[in-house]
């Protein structure tokens, strides 16, 4: 392998390429889906590739292909550097790289239990429980449908600078939906679980416990009532919380986004947040879905400090960025897999936990909401973000009463941030997939945190 | 690059399907995808990348005892890959569990005749053509106003073929082509930074306009300055389409699909022939749809695209249904299954979901609303529950309508109620009909809408 990749990179310096890099993936998938107590079909794939990326005259050539012959690399990489010529012609300003230190790593996986190796029996098993204990939970459940991946291999990563990484890859991901119907009520639940670890994230995350919860949401929704609009105190749990740093400010603070105008652009260093915030987004927790050794431009991935006592103080990090902004690469550079080229994208984030209690949280709210689990999120370069909510309660005179539907919260990152008055002592990490063009899995969460007042909008 | 032949992908296809019942599948299909794509991509305001991915491979259904297994691969050119690939396929379909009601894969039908679909010149194109397309979209943008700053957009043009063969005698190939440019602005006056204000053309012809994609974008943005809080109340809303296409895609497509009806999560389930929205909306699942973004000789199992009413004159007349949906309540599949090239098994999906326009330019619907608003995107449509299609979500960017002209735009204001009752709400669809994804839709007016505002 080394070998084909180094002889493409040769050809790419030949081409005039500045710089050159070769990612080559060989990946296996087997997926599921059931719907009820159906198994839709059984499905696995494998699939080999290899991505290639130059820069010529500062624009990137890109050229992606399923075949590893070295013919078809050669033409490709060729290819690639006639394209980075052609949108080079029309260049302002010449994209460069930070530099980084060469390295040669290779780094294996050691899961306890490997998917590739649990025969498809078992995986039918551990869905078909899932399935089975959400359709038996109540009579008022209509339907679920469970999906399931697991995903392993092997990239192999060169540039020429002298960076060569073998890594594996290893991904255990489900997602559980059901839905619950009475009169003319419909309700809808969704749970995902995803780890970097093995198959043994079953092992905690049970199919019985996480099945369990998916339906009891879908069931006590039913009798929740409607959100009011209009601007109150709210409580968020981890849930909400991780999927609110992620697209609220996370997105913000990825420094392609940043560049391109983002409301962080002017606030790099000033305060953003009230004093007791602080947000991290970190690659090297052991097992979490958004956690890898390298990025796939190579740079060791780390924890790296967002803001701090409310302050900004980091940006998340390519090569490319962090030579505009004179930064460190933060090892944030991801690619779905040879399809894509690597971008800025989020790994695990979250707030880092502080001192409340939960009853320290609620106990002086008159009447706020609770807004507990998330069901979407999303966010614009202006600061305005929206997280839909799947499950949420009225807390009236300090304590958390009766179930709400369908609410969701809105307002300007920067404007929220400040009313942040306070963070509780828990920490819970959720799994699950963020989408910038590519897929990515990521975690999101932290503690649970109270906001002074934040829009809800709800039809009531 | 080299590109497989009709014959080649169809000979894939063939040598597949025969290998697999050798092999002791009862029923096989073989789906064999070549997709081309060349992009040039905005970041920054500037032209920074250009790329092509060659993506091309395998995906059987093999049927063992009503149980089905799918295998992929994209590793064409080796015969061992292709082989364990199709072993697999049979494998997993042995380890699963047999459908109590799967009455078999389709069988041939004679293919529609599709216009508009396939265009030479975008197939012959090359990354400079696609830079200059790219480069006009940022100048124009750039004098339009010197408040915007272009972000993000690119162009990009495909060129995709299918080819699709099974144990029941079906065979076909189609290919076609599509092209698009897009661009994305913000415009920037003192300490205020608009919304991103996104335009773009697709076409399945060689007939796209950077220049006029580059000036939209950049006018939408400076139309966004100058924001103001709007007030809480229920209000008459002007969806353009990319709002509708946020709020219909979770909801209203779903609700149509048969597995969701079948499945009891579609509040559709029991009013075929009854009323489900205001009596002016008219709608058609078209998958021949001349230049129809998602038009195709064949569905994804082989079945011949069609139009199928869905809403005429408010009242529900079909669900659309791949072969499975179909066959599991004795009807014919529309032609709805889709896959995600060759990595995915079929699924229910729209094609062209078109809403039929009314006559009123988007001028004359404006000019005779009072107080109303204009929603261009929502944010967290996604976040709608998709079963009671109760959405509550940020429009943004937006304006008001005061006394028949755009007054300003808003800000920090959400909308919040039921897609369904919205259906019956509709009370105007201008002429301005466009596609935009799945959806091919006029502007469209919803009476009582309620406006979350400060």
């Amino acid at each position: 392998m080394k070998d084909i990749l180094s002889k493409t990179i040769d050809v790419a310096q030949k081409f005039g390429a500045e710089y050159a890099e070769i990612r080559v993936q060989k990946l296996f998938r087997t997926m599921l889906t059931l719907k009820e107590e159906q198994v839709e079909a059984a499905k696995q794939g494998i699939e080999n590739g290899a991505a290639l990326r130059v820069l010529v005259n500062g624009a990137w050539g890109f050229a992606s292909v399923g075949t590893l012959d070295i013919e078809t690399l050669t033409k490709n990489v060729t290819d690639a550097c006639k394209m980075a010529k052609a949108a080079s012609s029309k260049l302002k300003k010449p994209i460069r790289l930070v530099e980084t230190e060469t390295r040669e790593d290779k780094v294996s996986m050691t899961p306890k239990k490997d998917p590739a190796k649990i025969p498809i029996e078992d995986k039918i098993n551990t869905t078909s429980t899932m399935s089975n204990t959400i359709l038996n939970y109540d009579k008022r459940i209509k339907s679920c449908t469970i999906d399931y991946l697991d995903l392993t291999g092997t990239t192999y990563f060169m540039n020429n600078e002298g960076t060569y990484i073998e890594q594996d890859k290893l991904y255990v991901w489900s997602r559980l939906l059901a839905t619950a119907m009475e009169a003319d009520v419909f309700t809808f639940s969704r749970e995902e679980i995803g780890s970097t670890a093995g198959y043994e994230v079953f092992d905690v995350e049970t199919p019985e416990i996480v099945s369990e919860r998916t339906a009891k949401r879908a069931v006590e929704q039913l009798k929740a009532k409607q959100a009011k609009g209009g601007t109150f105190p709210a409580v968020l749990g981890p849930n909400v919380v991780g999927v609110f740093v992620h697209e609220a400010f996370g997105h913000l603070a990825e420094a392609d986004l940043t560049l391109s105008g983002s409301v962080l652009l002017n606030n790099l260093g000033r305060k953003i947040a009230s004093e007791i915030v602080t947000f991290y987004d970190d690659g090297l927790i052991e097992g979490a879905i958004g956690s890898f050794k390298y990025d796939d431009e190579g740079v060791p991935t780390e924890k790296t400090a967002l803001v701090k006592n409310g302050v900004v103080v980091g940006l998340m990090h390519n090569r490319e960025t962090a030579q505009k902004f004179n930064a460190k690469p933060t090892g944030n550079a991801r690619a779905e897999n040879f399809r894509f080229e690597p971008i800025i994208r989020m790994r695990n984030t979250f707030i880092q936990p502080k001192d409340h209690s939960f009853e320290e949280l609620i106990e002086d709210v008159k009447f706020g909401y609770y807004l507990k689990s998330f069901r979407g999120g999303q966010a614009n370069l202006d600061g305005t973000f929206q997280v839909g909510v799947q499950e949420a309660y009225e807390i009236v005179k300090g304590e958390v009463r009766e179930p709400v539907r369908n609410a969701s919260i809105s307002g300007n990152t920067l404007g929220t941030l400040l009313k942040v008055d306070a963070v509780g002592k828990d920490f819970e990490l959720w799994p699950g997939r963020c989408g910038k063009g590519q897929a990515a899995f990521v975690c999101d969460g932290g503690s649970h945190i109270r906001v002074k007042e934040v829009l809800v909008g709800g039809s009531a | 690059m080299v590109v497989l032949k009709q014959e080649e992908m169809l000979g894939i296809g063939e040598k597949a399907v025969n290998l697999a019942i050798k092999r002791g599948a009862e029923e096989a299909e073989a789906f064999v995808y070549q997709g081309l794509t060349t992009d040039v991509i905005i970041r920054q305001g500037q032209i920074a990348r250009s790329s092509r991915i060659v993506d091309r491979g395998l995906g059987i259904r093999a049927i063992v005892n009503k149980a089905i297994g799918f295998s992929y691969t994209n590793m064409l050119d080796s015969q061992a890959a292709i082989e364990e690939t199709i072993l697999k396929a049979s494998n997993f379909a042995k380890a699963s569990k047999p459908y109590k009601d799967w009455f078999g894969l389709p069988t041939q039908k004679t293919f529609s005749s599709v216009k508009g679909t396939y265009d030479d010149r975008i197939v012959e194109l090359d990354s400079e053509d696609l830079v200059n397309s790219a480069f006009t979209m940022l100048e124009s943008a750039e004098k339009t106003d010197e408040r915007v700053s272009p972000i993000e957009g690119g162009a990009e043009a495909s060129y995709l073929c299918k080819a699709i063969v099974n144990s029941n005698g079906i065979e076909g190939f189609d290919h076609g082509t599509i092209i698009e440019c897009g661009l994305g602005t913000i415009a920037k006056e003192g300490n205020e930074v608009t919304p991103i204000c996104f335009e773009f053309n697709i076409e399945r012809k060689y007939d796209i306009d950077p220049e006029w994609v580059g000036k939209e974008a950049a006018r939408l943005a400076v139309s966004a300055l100058n924001a103001k809080r709007a007030e809480t109340k229920n209000i008459n809303v002007v969806f353009t389409q990319f709002a509708l296409q946020q709020l219909l895609y979770y909801t209203l497509i779903n609700a149509v699909k048969a597995d969701y009806v079948q499945r009891g999560q579609s509040t559709f389930k029991d009013k075929i022939g009854k009323r489900v929205a205001s009596q002016i909306v008219t709608i058609y699942d078209d998958g021949l749809l001349n230049s129809g973004i998602r038009t195709w000789k064949f569905d994804g199992e082989g079945i011949p695209q069609q139009k199928t009413p869905i809403i005429e004159k408010g009242i529900l007349h079909n669900f659309i249904y791949d072969n499975y949906t179909a066959k599991k309540v004795g009807k014919a599949s529309s032609g709805n299954a889709s896959r995600a090239g060759y990595i995915s098994t079929p699924n229910v999906e729209a094609t062209n979901f078109h809403i039929t326009p009314g006559n009123k330019s988007p001028e004359e619907l404006i000019d005779e609303l009072n107080e109303s608003l204009l929603v261009y995107y929502l944010q967290g449509a996604h976040s709608s529950n998709p079963a009671s299609g109760e959405f509550s979500v940020v429009a943004t960017p937006a304006w008001k309508i005061e006394k028949g002209e755009i007054a300003h735009p808003i800000k920090g204001t959400m909308l919040a109620g039921n897609v369904f009752q919205a259906l019956t709400n509709i009370s105007e669809l201008a002429n301005n009909e466009r596609k935009i994804g799945q959806l091919v839709a006029p502007w469209v007016l919803v009476k009582n809408v309620k406006a979350i505002g400060k």
